[in-house]
């Protein structure tokens, strides 16, 4: 019985899952990026992101789960250009989580924002309470031409119309990172060991990619930098992803 | 209250029972337009999309939701004259009531499953919809009833129940009538409809009660349902979605569009069915003066919310006003406050809230305003929602516009079936608004 | 054996009833058109007990679907925007509908009970009660006081009297 009260309890408070073992964190060096699209590009082929193709890019139907925003400043001649990467930000108290009639989208124990595909039924409410815009829908079953087909990642899912899809920090690695872990009897996955694509693929090294709950981790030493700010931070969305700002001169 | 004098309780029952069993040319040419309406603009799109995928109407990435919401909203709305306003008006016992009741309850009972249908038209998958209800399955899976997409199915599916159950328990002794004046096979059939009913004293006594009840139940519920839909929005952050207001906005704009239904509805009511005798001045003068009451406090909460958002004053809101009164939508917007704020004033005046063509024209302009007021909501919104980088526009494909019109197509083949299977006009509450026939008189 | 009495006026018929009950017939229907408030009270029909299966419908509607929401959520622990698993808000408006929900079933079954409907079986009855006729059923009355009955209800101006079988 006391069980059962402490447990109601523990269900009641919002935020409970704070203590897990992982707690997944990016940061982003404004400084760094270069705007090169390495990102996007490692994050289509990891992901198996389906290439629509001029027309529906067009009709603004493209597929990118992580994407360079670029940002004019002032007028010409007198003009700067900025970029920032732009993707799901995996917050603490997601707007689209809540959203979901049938828990497609939920808070998993590392901290992750996931998206269930088999159980999406495409009501598309996520991608409106998203403030970053970060969701992407499949408006098309795609299909990959000879022989694209061939380098789909098997760890992947592959979408068919009618499902909302979007960043996984790709968990797919986690995943095999943590299952390494454990065959080595080891409790943590070690620091550098999840490096997702995006991170991987970045020429500057501008993304860092850990797990916050680790003091010693380089993500957070990067975290406490001044320089960091969270985008949207007044929507108390609580976001996953620290940005450093670009250092001006 | 009879523009043409007092019929007498027999006229009652031949005048509107008349209009169920005897069926002409007219009514089957109608028929048969509305369903392959239905058919050609409304289903065949539709499975065109279920095979090609949502992308086959126009929504993309800046807005994913699109005209299928909005009318989802529309016809929602369209629905909330009837049922809300008939129980408001039994339980106030207003007499004008009696004669355009059952019709109403109908538009509602009919709209709802439109907008049910809008639902499905809008879903990405629409063969997994069922997991969006609380039925027990072998995973042990359950909604997520933190969202306010599940205080929708759970509201809708409530509102259905009731309106169902409302306007079937309120026919009951009806269709004791039409048993009693038919034979053969439709005999049968109201004899089960109409359970038996004889009209004893104690069968009037618990049907009153029961139909209170009833009524008690579904006014609360009606506002429910449209304070819920707006909640659909109101829960998010988007600027323009995120204001409070939305729950009396939308219910009352629900209301006002809905009764602007009615006298839509009445109209064609009295032209092919010769209701003129029943539906006379007095309704429409009612109908005219509760139009203008809810057009003011429509137009108060549309002021408001613009001062609202300009009072607020963040940039994200700001960004997404200016581009709901200037940008690409702008025309729609100042329509539909030309039609749903200034057009409906002109019925302050008796001469045009007294002639039925008028009262036609503006009732369906205030639909056209308030089906835009849905869109304007849906599509000027999300554009513009927080990073500049995302901004963008959205147009409706044909696929949409042609859903659209079979969406009108669906429903008024509904109401063509709905007049000759239940009488239009409540028999006995017309009776009971009629002087009792005395031995002296 | 059943005696049915027609009339074409409200108030013979009114009358007529007031005369039966006042005169110990206890087992009598009155066929009207339309509801009668006054039929009703001849009958002493006060407050329909069909206001407690209401009551009831919204009480177990409101457990339930409070229940419902509560149960559902924690067969899976799926935490969703860093809300509580037991988020009471939320849960209310779900209350909130299956209040209603089981209030209007629970009447509709409470009307069913109540007036004893749907009851298909051939009761005494005369088509033209459904349309501007009110008629007297007098049941359960043999030989001398089903003659008794007749001259009540002729006293009090019916168009016409009928015997009829039970069980016809």
């Amino acid at each position: 019985m006391s069980t059962i009260v402490e447990k109601l309890r523990q269900y009641s408070k919002p935020g409970y899952y704070d203590k897990f073992d992982y707690h997944w964190t990016m940061t982003i060096d404004l400084d760094r990026c270069t705007g090169c699209e390495a990102c996007v590009v490692a994050c289509q082929a990891e992901n198996n992101l389906p290439i629509v193709g001029e027309e529906r890019f067009a009709e603004n139907r493209e597929i990118k789960w992580i994407r360079i925003e670029r940002y004019w400043e002032g007028e010409y001649p007198d003009i700067k250009m900025g970029f920032i990467p732009m993707l799901c930000q995996q917050c603490d108290d997601a707007p689209c989580e809540t959203a979901c009639p049938v828990y497609a989208t939920y808070h998993n124990q590392d901290g992750l924002n996931t998206q269930i595909y088999n159980r999406c039924i495409g009501t598309r409410t996520c991608a409106v309470y998203c403030p970053y815009e970060v969701r992407y829908f499949n408006w098309f079953t795609y299909t990959w031409d000879e022989p694209l087909e061939q380098q789909l990642n098997p760890d992947v899912t592959v979408r068919e119309k009618g499902v909302m899809e979007k960043c996984t920090f790709c968990i797919q690695r986690i995943r095999i990172a943590k299952d390494n872990a454990k065959d080595d009897n080891r409790r943590r996955v070690r620091d550098g060991e999840v490096v997702p694509a995006c991170v991987q693929s970045c020429p500057t090294e501008a993304l860092v990619f850990g797990n916050s709950n680790d003091p010693e981790a380089k993500v957070s030493k990067m975290m406490k930098s001044p320089r960091g700010y969270k985008v949207l931070e007044e929507l108390h969305t609580t976001p996953s992803i620290v940005y450093l700002t670009k250092v001006q001169s | 209250m009879f523009d043409h004098g007092q019929p007498s309780y027999a006229d009652v029952n031949k005048d509107i029972i008349s209009t169920m069993l005897e069926t002409g040319p007219k009514y089957w040419t109608l028929l048969g337009i509305t369903v392959s309406v239905a058919g050609i603009c409304f289903f065949m799109p539709w499975f065109y999309q279920l095979i090609v995928g949502v992308g086959a109407a126009g929504m993309n990435r800046n807005a994913v939701w699109g005209s299928y919401l909005s009318n989802f909203i529309f016809w929602i709305g369209l629905s909330h004259s009837g049922t809300l306003l008939s129980a408001v008006l039994h339980i106030t016992n207003s007499p004008w009531r009696k004669a355009i009741y059952r019709s109403a309850e109908a538009m509602t009972l009919f709209s709802l499953m439109t907008a049910a249908m809008f639902v499905m038209v809008h879903l990405g998958r629409v063969w997994f919809v069922h997991w969006s209800f609380p039925i027990p399955n072998q995973m042990g899976l359950w909604p997520n009833f933190r969202s306010p997409l599940m205080f929708d199915v759970m509201a809708i599916t409530t509102y259905l129940t009731a309106s169902s159950i409302f306007i079937y328990m309120g026919s009951v002794p009806d269709f004791a009538a039409v048993r009693d004046a038919s034979t053969g096979l439709r005999r049968r059939l109201y004899t089960i409809f109409s359970f038996g009913w004889r009209g004893t004293a104690r069968e009037w006594h618990t049907l009153g009660w029961a139909y209170t009840f009833f009524a008690v139940f579904v006014i609360p519920l009606a506002v429910s349902v449209h304070s819920i839909v707006s909640w659909d929005f109101a829960l998010s952050a988007v600027p323009g979605f995120h204001h409070t207001i939305f729950a009396p906005y939308f219910v009352t704009g629900a209301i006002y569009s809905g009764t602007a239904g009615i006298v839509t509805v009445m109209y064609c009511l009295r032209k092919f069915l010769n209701f003129e005798r029943y539906i006379g001045q007095v309704h429409l003068d009612s109908l005219g003066k509760l139009l203008i009451t809810l057009s003011l406090i429509w137009t108060y909460i549309n002021i408001l919310e613009l001062f609202s958002t300009w009072y607020g004053g963040t940039s994200f809101e700001l960004e997404a006003l200016s581009f709901k009164l200037t940008g690409f939508y702008a025309p729609l917007y100042w329509e539909m406050l030309l039609f749903c704020a200034f057009v409906p004033l002109l019925m302050l005046f008796k001469k045009i809230r007294w002639s039925w063509n008028k009262m036609l024209v503006i009732s369906i302009l205030i639909n056209i305003g308030m089906l835009t007021e849905r869109f304007i909501i849906v599509a000027t919104s999300q554009p513009r929602k927080f990073l500049p980088g995302a901004f963008g526009y959205y147009v409706p494909s044909w696929i949409e516009f042609s859903i659209t019109v079979g969406s009108f197509a669906i429903f008024a083949t509904l109401f063509l079936i709905f007049i000759k299977w239940v009488p239009a006009i409540s028999l006995y509450e017309v009776k009971e608004t009629l002087r009792p026939l005395r031995r002296d008189a | 054996m059943a005696i049915m009495g027609t009339f074409a006026f409200e108030e013979d018929f009114l009358a007529a009833a007031k005369n039966l009950t006042s005169s110990g017939f206890d087992n009598i229907s009155l066929l009207s058109p339309l509801p009668l408030e006054e039929a009703q009270e001849v009958l002493g029909l006060g407050k329909s007990p069909v206001r407690h299966y209401s009551l009831a419908g919204a009480i177990f509607g409101a457990i339930s679907g409070f229940a419902m929401a509560v149960a559902t959520s924690l067969v899976f622990i799926l935490p969703t925007g860093g809300r509580a698993i037991i988020t009471i808000p939320p849960f209310l408006i779900i209350t909130y509908e299956m209040t209603i929900l089981f209030g209007v079933l629970f009447t509709l079954v409470g009307f069913h009970f109540i007036s004893g409907l749907p009851a298909w079986s051939d009761r005494p009855y005369l088509s033209s009660a459904s349309v501007d006729k009110f008629v007297v059923v007098v049941e359960g009355a043999d030989g001398e006081q089903a003659a008794r009955a007749e001259t009540i209800i002729r006293d009090a101006g019916a168009d016409e009297v009928r015997h009829v079988e039970d069980g016809q």
